[in-house]
């Protein structure tokens, strides 16, 4: 019973580190059609400078603010002189996105080294509290409702605010967005630059809670965010959530019982998912 | 001629092929403008060049004196031209209320107003206020569609074939009421159903293979048969 | 055809093993790339899964090479075994997902290259894993200039081949499909068919060139699954020249030959290491700016002034007139 809880809550913060990096990627999607090929990058650089700015300053919550800005700083830069020179073609995009992940992966090495750094979580987050037999561990927990905070900011933003109005409106019709005088232009650079702040985040949570970070952890995670945007349906948030939280815990029991096949169970699920249910397991129509 | 907007010598190409040609016109403020043509004349496409969604390659597309060429679709709309597409671009999943919240740019007394005025001649759109706007009738998409172009400070509408796939007497109703936004707007209507045409319009332009070949006042096509004959294909 | 005939004279004149062993290396890719060529420049397929193919190939002759007496004959029929597994492989692979949109497509053709890497690192009595085995080549082959040559015409084979191919009605349609997708299709072209067939071919000459590469290395390791090998394949079409053949020859000579200098010159700054950052720059200029690539930048300068030419010998006549 521990057991099966450990497991579980294990691969909870694993759904939820997954969740911040897919939600980017799929908003981003949804709306501009662009499957965004260097997420895993932008979060890989989210994870380097929040955790060299954490192990500068020892503060946490500096590492934390540094791999947002980071995030922010990037989505900038990649959705304005990499995407949107190539807006509308969906081959081009393809292709640029992954040449600009080569990029950001290679100048990681440059600047922090080819080696693995080690990181440990902040005092206050290390450690675990132990509820009859279970030992839950800070920073999972924390993890945890990191995660389910963002989700509920994200759900908030799309419901009530103008700008998450004219979000969904534009995931249905761009063009119909635009006659009615919206700059959909910068909608999109607001939407990606969020998204990269996002997956920076997530790659600066995990940094402590992998013990280690290494310069091709993003496409490492990037494959998991995908298999994420396509079982939960793409554009779809809660999709995703739900989604992430399934790769998650399945992830954590396979990798105990049957570690060989954790990454392609995944994978399998998202192979099926694409040929049979192609707008995703939790889209309610078409 | 007092215009609000006039086209010059407008050509448009869509990927590689040509699709306006040569069209010109002028559209006189306060009255309604009606473009008629075969299907695949370049109806559409001259709504969609105005509206920046198609830009014009060459010619000129002149707003209230100021040329437009080149500017994006957002920027027109805001110069004060909205727009109600062929499919009416209704928001499925949003409500009508958020449909139209889309739309307004701000929520100042003139808008507000305009909100009331326009809720008015659609009570149907207040009835189902808080439903999706993919569950509207087609009729009620129409004004839904309608009513959301017209609420910021819209000085010229652009609407595309209303009639279409509508009942006949929803045409009616749907027909009418941009009859009453006659005297709120400029409007330029394209539209298949002569008989509808020729009641609220004042001014046609005939747009036949990518060219406007003729215009006049609407009066003239009522009259003249023959002419009816040689551009429509209808008596 | 110079350079060809150049190509074949040149280890006569010039003995060096490692240049050797790099010009080998080159022919192997730019086998591959061709490869890659045919789905992205000739139908405007994007796969990310190329590896798929070149390390089925690479495995088929690495494995039977390792259980059995290495002869010619069975190089060759690990070789067509390879390409066989490959043509299957591919055909159910493009049945299943090639209706799919271009990212769905991606993404499930780097989640299937992913499933192979996973699936050849766990089958381990079989691949020995990331640590992989050596073997012996044929006695044949022990003469390393009977393998450039070897690599060499069969590079050129391909090439020829696949000119033709391009240039059959049915690669005429290929390229249509690339144009206009929906056009080709009203045009009454079972899009889907030629796609499949676009991909058999990419992945049978993928698998050619996967088992050339095992050989040139007598070692297999699970490398020739990952990620990287379809970058480069990706990075020599790109700016090499999509859509055009010679160009990703071209462009695997560029890469390969920067790359061995580069990594020549990582002894004098480690920067040197990271050389595939500068190739990732350069390619990203390429998809934005030119998107032919070198060979159809060239071309279309060529073209250029060609017209030009033509212009003003036109002008001319009418002066003269």
């Amino acid at each position: 019973m521990e057991l099966f809880i450990n497991l579980t809550i294990n691969g909870l913060a694993t759904g939820m580190l997954i969740f911040l990096l897919a939600a980017g990627l799929t908003l981003i999607f949804g709306l501009m059609s662009v499957l965004n090929f260097a997420h895993g990058g932008l979060f890989a650089w989210g994870s380097y400078a929040g955790v060299w700015l954490y192990l500068l300053t020892n503060s946490f919550i500096a590492g934390i603010i540094g791999a947002i800005f980071i995030g922010i700083l990037l989505g900038f830069i990649t959705e304005k002189w990499i995407i949107q020179p190539v807006y509308g073609n969906h081959v081009q995009q393809i292709l640029i996105t992954l040449g600009f992940m080569i990029v950001l992966s290679e100048l990681l090495k440059v600047i922090w080294g080819p080696n693995q750094i080690a990181v440990t979580p902040p005092a206050y987050l290390t450690g675990s509290w132990e509820i009859g037999n279970i030992l839950i561990i800070k920073y999972r927990a924390f993890i945890i409702v990191v995660g389910l905070l963002m989700y509920g900011l994200i759900y908030y933003m799309l419901k009530h605010t103008k700008i998450g109005l004219i979000v969904r409106a534009g995931v249905i019709n761009k063009e119909m967005v635009q006659s009615l005088g919206i700059n959909i232009k910068r909608i999109f650079l607001y939407v990606f630059m969020a998204g990269a702040a996002m997956a920076a985040l997530s790659g600066m949570l995990i940094a402590p809670y992998a013990g280690v970070i290494h310069g091709n952890m993003g496409m490492e995670y990037a494959i998991l965010a995908f298999i994420v945007v396509v079982i939960g349906g793409m554009g779809n948030i809660t999709g995703s959530i739900l989604a992430a939280t399934l790769v998650g815990i399945i992830g954590s029991f396979m990798a105990y019982y049957v570690p060989e096949l954790s990454l392609a169970v995944n994978m399998l699920i998202m192979a099926v998912v694409l040929l049979f249910r192609p707008q995703g397991l939790f889209a309610l129509k078409g | 001629m007092n215009s609000l907007l006039s086209l010059k010598n407008v050509e448009t190409y869509i990927d590689q092929y040509h699709i306006l040609q040569d069209v010109s016109f002028e559209v006189p403020a306060g009255e309604v403008t009606v473009l008629l043509g075969r299907n695949g004349a370049g109806k559409t496409t001259t709504l969609r060049t105005i509206m920046g969604l198609n830009p014009p390659k060459k010619g000129e597309v002149a707003f209230k004196g100021a040329i437009m060429n080149g500017l994006p679709p957002h920027d027109i709309a805001n110069r004060g031209i909205g727009y109600v597409p062929e499919d009416q671009g209704i928001f499925g999943a949003l409500t009508v209320e958020e449909n139209m919240k889309v739309a307004m740019k701000k929520e100042s007394d003139d808008v507000m107003e305009r909100m009331e005025w326009i809720l008015n001649l659609f009570p149907d759109l207040k009835t189902f206020w808080k439903k999706p706007g993919g569950l509207l009738s087609g009729g009620q998409k129409q004004m839904l569609s309608i009513a959301r172009a017209y609420v910021n400070e819209t000085e010229l509408l652009l609407i595309d074939e209303p009639s279409k796939g509508l009942a006949p007497i929803v045409v009616e109703k749907v027909m009418h009421s941009i009859q009453e936004m006659k005297q709120k707007t400029t409007i330029i209507l394209v539209e298949q159903n002569f008989l509808m045409a020729s009641q609220i319009g004042d001014y046609f332009y005939i747009i036949d293979d990518g060219r406007t070949v003729f215009n006049g006042r609407m009066q003239l096509l009522r009259e003249d048969e023959s002419l009816r004959r040689k551009y429509l294909g209808i008596a | 055809m110079i350079i060809g005939i150049a190509l074949f004279v040149f280890p006569f004149i010039y003995e060096d093993r490692s240049m050797l062993i790099l010009f080998t290396q080159i022919f192997i890719f730019a086998i591959f790339a061709m490869s890659y060529d045919i789905l992205l420049g000739f139908t405007g397929i994007v796969s990310f899964g190329h590896a798929m193919f070149f390390g089925i190939g690479a495995y088929c002759v690495s494995v039977m090479l390792k259980h059995h007496e290495p002869t010619m004959l069975l190089v060759t029929g690990a070789i067509s075994l390879g390409v066989l597994f490959s043509l299957i492989i591919s055909f159910v692979v493009g049945l299943m997902t090639l209706r799919l949109k271009s990212h769905y497509y991606a993404m499930l053709t780097l989640a299937l290259a992913g499933l192979f890497l996973v699936a050849a690192e766990k089958w381990r009595t079989l691949t020995y894993g990331n640590d992989g085995f050596t073997f012996q080549v044929p006695e044949f082959f022990h003469d390393r200039l009977h393998f450039y040559l070897v690599c060499l015409v069969l590079m050129v084979i391909v090439y020829f081949g696949l000119k033709r191919f391009i240039q059959s009605p049915l690669g005429r349609i290929l390229l249509a499909i690339k144009d206009n997708e929906q056009r080709a299709e009203s045009l009454g072209y079972q899009v889907l068919h030629y796609k499949i067939i676009a991909s058999i071919v990419a992945g049978g000459i993928a698998s050619l060139s996967g088992s050339l590469y095992a050989l040139s290395l007598r070692f297999v390791n699970t490398s020739v699954f990952t990620m990287d090998i379809t970058l480069d394949a990706l990075l020599m079409t790109i700016i090499g020249g999509v859509g055009t053949l010679i160009g990703p020859v071209l462009g695997a000579a560029i890469i390969e030959l920067a790359h061995h200098w580069l990594t020549g010159l990582a002894k004098v700054h480690w920067i040197f290491e990271r050389w595939l950052i500068l190739f990732g720059i350069v390619y990203i200029l390429a998809v934005m700016f030119f998107p032919n690539g070198i060979v159809g930048s060239v071309r279309k300068l060529v073209s250029k002034k060609e017209k030009k030419e033509d212009v003003s010998t036109s002008e001319n006549i009418v002066k003269e007139g």
